[in-house]
């Protein structure tokens, strides 16, 4: 199924740089959606086979999937009123839409990878679709953020590499001459505990650059800062997304062994130091897109956080993934839009916004709710269990800088949106209201929905999928 | 025979610190990737024409020919000729390069596993930590993908080093991987070659607060 998936990707994208015209763009991107529905719908019935042995539908890859399918359908809308409202070159387009599908599909196959070795090649393949879009508005900005992401994360995606290879050496000491997943974690309690404190710390390190994680977050935050509003929305969700899940792959062996509370130790690290790191710079930002990606920071923060954390810590984690994604990509949506009323995302340069969009409005009001986790947003159900998790388990010092932080991060935040919706000062007091699209804004509200929703009311198969997915750790 | 060219290889390495001709640097990336074929086909137990063939694409015609001819057109287009924006002299790197290699030796030794090839093993720690020095120490980004281009070397030895073997089809997808990953980057480089008047990073360090 998977490769039948793959190859509609590369027929799609191929047909949409070949022809280059309206009918024949729509008609692909239609398909390819079509198809990746069907993946996975298919990937949930089908939970936990393999396909074409080197992939597997497991609990985790369909959450994924299914986060990644949503926005898809939403980007892709976005995109396409975006590309809208630039000029018309056609080469430029049709290079976005068939990179956004590769991108896509490379998603997917790093989300049902069962192989270490094509899980890194789909994550090195998102890095290249990636790098296309980031570099479509052509500007000196925009070069110098594609150079820095494709360089870093090649970099950290090559100590990803050693970290497999290293698994590889520990693992042939147990007889395992394959690189699956399943396989590997089965054997991973003889394994040495050595090779495995190296793997995790590089694979840590190495994954951190597509996480946006500490020590590698700062690629990712240039990264979402310069792309187009709905690539920036794509790649803070399902592209860290990624990096969380070669994390917590690894973490997925290491919970087998000894090394666990060392391996704990170091995510509460990482997730401390990505929480401080994106609240310093959050008091100096001048940029909402900048601003939002350091937001990203700290929320993967909160992810890493929770998984050292443990017991229901796990479930947090990979739901906070799930509820985060649909907020950040809802608020980036919406910052297009803002973009389109003052022509910048310098946060400065803005205010007023209430009376110039006021369903916009509601939407950033809503947003700013759901991301800094502010009841009844589903955010907060998740942060709640993380801090519940983090208490549980004795760890009162780092709960305790962990709030200290959320503090400062919803404080600063507050802060800058409440300047975008109420400022009258020069400049933004004299701007008419702009006439937009407000189906534009029906899908951020449907996203908006799905976090409140899913926070208050979780359905069963989400909460079953969410307790498969982290039962390997327990 | 295969110890002779891991010795070459490391050689190899250290000349990168004596020298600052950009032709050199696309040259010493070339002997690496035929050295690396010499070692990968000592490396097979017996000679399997699909193994064999791969092999031969991927250090010879990848490592050997195709990004070496891309790096030099990229070289002539910009008119690269010396790199010498190191922070550090020679001196310093000869010095860093021998105590990575000896790094190397000695990790190896430590480690004493007899399910790891210890000679490759030491090599590629060398080759890691040189490409990951020379990252460092270079202004210049055409210089970084040599860099890069060295760790990704050492990464080839380290998987000849384990002995646990990834199928064809996911090597092919990595190299496939490595090699687009390369000509993205030279495509970078170019494209920061036309727009600023030097390839340094400084002129890439815009995105701030």
């Amino acid at each position: 199924m998977l490769v039948a998936y793959l190859l509609l990707a590369v027929v799609t994208s191929g047909a949409v740089y070949c022809f280059r015209n309206r009918t024949a763009t729509l008609l692909s991107i239609s398909l390819f959606l079509v198809g990746q529905t069907v993946l996975t719908v298919y990937a949930f019935c089908h939970l936990n086979e393999r396909d074409c042995t080197y992939f597997t539908f497991d609990s985790l890859g369909v959450i994924l999937s299914s986060v990644l399918t949503i926005l898809s359908f939403a980007t892709f809308y976005h995109s396409y009123l975006y590309l809208g409202r630039q000029s018309d070159n056609k080469r430029n387009k049709s290079i976005y839409y068939a990179a956004l599908i590769m991108l896509s599909a490379s998603l997917n196959g790093a989300y049902f990878a069962e192989h270490l070795g094509t899980l890194w090649s789909f994550i090195e393949a998102t890095t290249l679709c990636v790098a296309v879009l980031i570099y479509h508005d052509r500007t000196n900005h925009a070069l110098e953020a594609t150079w820095k992401y494709v360089f870093i994360c090649s970099i950290g995606l090559a100590v990803a590499l050693v970290a497999i290879l290293c698994i590889s050496i520990a693992s042939s000491k147990e007889g395992v001459s394959d690189l699956n997943l399943s396989t590997i974690i089965a054997h991973a309690q003889g394994m040495d505990t050595i090779w495995i404190k190296i793997t995790f710390i590089l694979a840590m390190a190495g994954f951190s650059a597509k996480m946006g994680l500490f020590p590698l977050y700062a690629v990712c935050v240039d990264a979402h800062t310069v792309a187009p509003a709905p690539i920036s929305a794509f790649i803070s969700t399902t592209l860290m997304n990624v990096g969380f899940l070669g994390i917590y792959r690894m973490y997925c062996i290491v919970a087998q062994t000894d090394a666990l509370p060392w391996a704990n130790k170091v995510l509460m690290i990482a997730g401390i130091f990505s929480m401080s790191l994106a609240a310093v710079q959050l008091l100096k930002v001048k940029h909402f897109k900048r601003m939002f990606a350091f937001s990203s920071m700290e929320h993967m923060g909160i992810v890493v956080l929770a998984l050292s954390a443990g017991g229901i810590g796990y479930y947090a984690a990979i739901f906070h993934i799930v509820l985060h994604s649909f907020a950040k990509a809802g608020l980036f949506y919406q910052i297009g839009q803002v973009c389109s009323v003052y022509h910048s995302y310098v946060i400065k340069e803005t205010g007023n916004y209430m009376k110039l969009n006021p369903l916009g409005s509601i939407v950033v009001i809503l947003t700013f709710i759901s991301v800094t986790a502010i009841p009844p947003s589903g955010l907060f159900i998740s942060e709640f269990m993380m801090f519940k998790s983090l208490f549980a388990g004795r760890h009162y010092f780092v709960a305790i800088v962990a709030l200290f932080l959320l503090t400062i991060i919803l404080y600063v935040i507050g802060k800058r949106l409440m300047h975008l919706l109420y400022y009258k000062g020069e400049g933004v007091a004299t701007l008419e209201p702009v006439k937009l699209n407000n189906y534009e804004t029906f899908s951020q509200f449907v996203l908006l929905g799905l976090i409140f929703y899913l926070g208050a009311n979780p359905p069963v198969f989400l909460t079953d999928l969410i307790t498969g997915a982290t039962a390997i750790l327990k | 025979m295969a110890f002779t060219l891991i010795i070459l290889l490391e050689l190899t390495l250290l000349y990168l610190a004596f020298t600052e001709r950009v032709k050199r640097f696309i040259f010493i990336l070339m002997v690496q990737g035929l050295l690396l074929f010499g070692i990968a086909y000592l490396h097979l137990k017996q000679v399997n024409t699909l193994e064999f063939t791969f092999i031969v694409t991927e250090t010879i015609l990848i490592k050997g020919l195709l990004v070496p001819i891309f790096l030099n057109r990229l070289r002539k287009k910009n008119n690269l000729e010396r790199l010498a924006h190191s922070k550090l002299p020679s001196f310093v790197s000869i010095l860093a390069i021998s105590a990575a290699i000896a790094f190397g030796f000695l990790l190896s030794e430590k480690i004493h596993d007899n399910d790891l090839q210890s000679k490759f093993f030491s090599a590629s720690i060398a080759a890691i930590i040189t490409g990951i020095y020379f990252v460092i120490i270079h202004r210049n980004i055409f210089t970084h993908v040599i860099g890069y281009l060295i760790i990704q070397n050492g990464v080839f030895l380290l998987s000849l080093a384990v002995g646990n073997e990834f199928p064809l089809i996911v090597n092919t997808a990595i190299l496939l991987d490595i090699f687009v990953g390369v000509l993205v980057l030279g495509i970078f480089v170019n494209r920061v070659g036309e727009r600023f008047e030097e390839m340094h990073i400084d002129e890439l360090a815009q995105l701030k607060d």
